[in-house]
């Protein structure tokens, strides 16, 4: 029996090891580099119903400790990725959580009617926290009432799926955002996005990014992350998977002691893209750093 | 003549590569030669590598740098110190391993297959145009030239990689050698006395937007390297963007996987940051 196997709602993982939403695509980009079947799962770039081109450059600023993007959630659209990017993740053989965001209920709807299960499809990981988008209804993760709704959507479209909704740490009470998702009949939360952060050129005396705002990622995050992964571990009784700034073994686990039953690694794989697999390794060998809260999965 | 497409070059590799020598340039550029890994795909000309600097903590992206040339057993890259990256690269001396992954980069200059080539070139920007001319075009004289400046003669790396005695075609902004004034001006020259059939740049922006205008005046066509700023290289994680003139969804290509070589038609000039 494997003693990783991480079972979240009705999907049960190989690992609780997952690459972030962003990092690397649609995964197939990184096939070569990552053995993308070793892992619990591979969350893909989130996408919207139609397809977006994303903000203008420059979209990203090294600091001294982390990273801060500004995408704005450049991506094919819910068509084609069904057409083409499911296919091809499920000849690599990946367990895919497809990352998703919408406007509306409406939206939500039509998302979750083009997504079937099976086909390599394990989860949906609902992105209600997108700092990075002019579009104020993609930013609706603070909002309880809709985040509720909008889970329910997807979860009564989707009953076999592995149901997640991403929480923005840009508010005061994250539990309370994980407890509406909970209600929603959410299998997960997911925490957390990035922080809004914010950059000025000295040479221009202007912001950094066009859109002012940008999203802080990276090793400076993961105390933040490691707080709010326990304040969502105590606020709901559903697995929590914690993400953000993990760049180690030991940061893994410690976002397991701050009580995440999964993981999800993100920015570390630019510089290290075998992180991930590294991580597998580690738990392979030590399953007991993989419990959440140190307490017997 | 548009940028060919990189697809037979094999995927990229995670690799580790000695040092063989660090080469000292001027007091901004130098040269890596490192060993070349025997599984290395070959790279083509205006692909890159994503290197990670030595040295610990605090750093979290991976640095580009195109190929300057490359053998069976050696390749080279061109560095400008320009930052704590660069400049961790210039602590290394012979032995010490580079990890890195590549070769990437989906559009690259072509063969010229026949056609008149002259190439534009500024700072770091030698590196594919260089190993265009030393590997595909079988040198700088005859069906490929290339026009190459600086803003002074210390930067032209007379001793070390003798641009003059290859049939490189030099210019500094200072006159202190070559040609004085700018390469794209040396290169209208050319372009008017000898005629060419594509002109190929990379260096500054505001070079190869010169050179755009150039190959529109002239009617021929024009391939551009671009850099910037890569997080994953990948094509995955779209940082590394430039605008092109197509509308909606498709504005943005990434110079990573689309490029780094565009076809100059493609490219929205007007709208790519400013350096």
């Amino acid at each position: 029996m494997n003693a990783l196997a991480t079972k979240i709602g009705p999907v049960t993982f190989a690992n609780p090891v997952f690459l972030a939403s962003g990092v690397v695509g649609y995964a197939e980009e990184y096939s070569p580099l990552i053995d993308l079947r070793r892992l619990g799962g591979v969350v893909t770039k989130t996408i919207t119903v139609r397809p977006r081109a994303g903000n203008p450059p420059p979209r990203i600023q090294e600091l001294p400790f982390g990273l801060l993007n500004s995408i704005g959630l450049e991506n094919v659209g819910l068509e084609r990725y069904v057409a083409e990017k499911l296919p091809r993740l499920r000849e690599l053989d990946v367990a895919v959580v497809v990352s998703v965001a919408a406007a509306t209920e409406d939206e939500f709807r039509r998302v979750a009617d083009a997504l079937a299960p099976g086909d390599g499809l394990k989860g949906v990981e609902l992105n209600l926290s997108c700092p990075n988008v002019e579009d104020e209804a993609l930013d609706l993760g603070r909002d309880p009432r809709f985040v509720e709704r909008a889970t329910r959507i997807v979860r009564d479209a989707l009953p076999d799926v592995s149901v997640w909704v991403k929480v923005t740490p840009n508010v005061t009470d994250v539990g309370e955002v994980a407890c509406a998702a909970e209600s929603g009949g959410a299998d997960a939360v997911s925490a957390i996005n990035t922080l809004v952060g914010m950059d000025f050129d000295l040479d221009t005396g202007r912001p950094v990014f066009a859109r002012g705002g940008a999203g802080y990622s990276g090793p400076a995050i993961l105390p933040v992350a490691l707080r709010k992964v326990w304040e969502c571990a105590r606020a709901v009784s559903i697995p929590v998977v914690g993400i953000g700034g993990i760049s180690s073994v030991e940061d893994a686990r410690k976002m397991f002691l701050a009580g995440a039953h999964a993981i999800q690694v993100g920015t570390a794989l630019y510089r290290d893209p075998a992180l991930a697999e590294r991580i597998v390794d580690a738990l392979a060998e030590h399953p007991e750093w993989a419990r959440p809260g140190g307490k017997p999965r | 003549m548009s940028a060919d497409r990189a697809a037979v070059s094999g995927a990229p590799r995670a690799l580790r590569a000695r040092v063989v020598e660090r080469v000292e340039l001027s007091a901004r550029y130098f040269l890596l030669r490192l060993a070349r890994p025997d599984d290395m795909p070959d790279p083509l000309p205006g692909q890159f590598i994503h290197v990670d600097p030595p040295g610990a903590d605090r750093f979290f992206l991976r640095r580009p740098f195109s190929i300057h040339d490359c053998d069976g057993e050696t390749f080279e890259l061109l560095v400008v110190e320009a930052g704590v990256g660069s400049r961790r690269l210039r602590t290394l001396s012979s032995g010490d391993p580079l990890a890195f992954y590549g070769p990437l980069g989906g559009g690259t200059f072509p063969p010229p297959d026949g056609r008149r080539v002259l190439a534009v070139g500024g700072g770091v920007g030698l590196a594919p145009l260089f190993f265009y001319g030393a590997r595909v075009a079988g040198g700088f004289r005859g069906a490929y030239r290339l026009v190459y400046g600086a803003r002074t003669r210390e930067d032209l790396f007379l001793d070390a990689i003798d641009l003059a005695g290859r049939g490189v075609e030099l210019a500094t902004d200072d006159g202190s050698f070559g040609r004085p004034g700018s390469a794209v001006d040396a290169a209208r020259e050319l372009l008017e006395r000898d005629g060419a059939d594509v002109l190929f740049s990379c260096g500054p922006t505001p070079m190869m937007r010169a050179v755009e205008a150039l190959a529109r005046e002239a009617g021929v066509a024009h391939l551009a390297s671009l850099e910037n700023r890569m997080a994953c290289a990948l094509g995955a994680c779209r940082a590394c963007v430039v605008p092109t003139r197509r509308d909606g969804a498709d504005r943005y290509a990434t110079v990573c996987h689309d490029g780094p070589v565009f076809d100059g038609r493609v490219l929205d000039w007007d709208a790519l940051p400013r350096p």
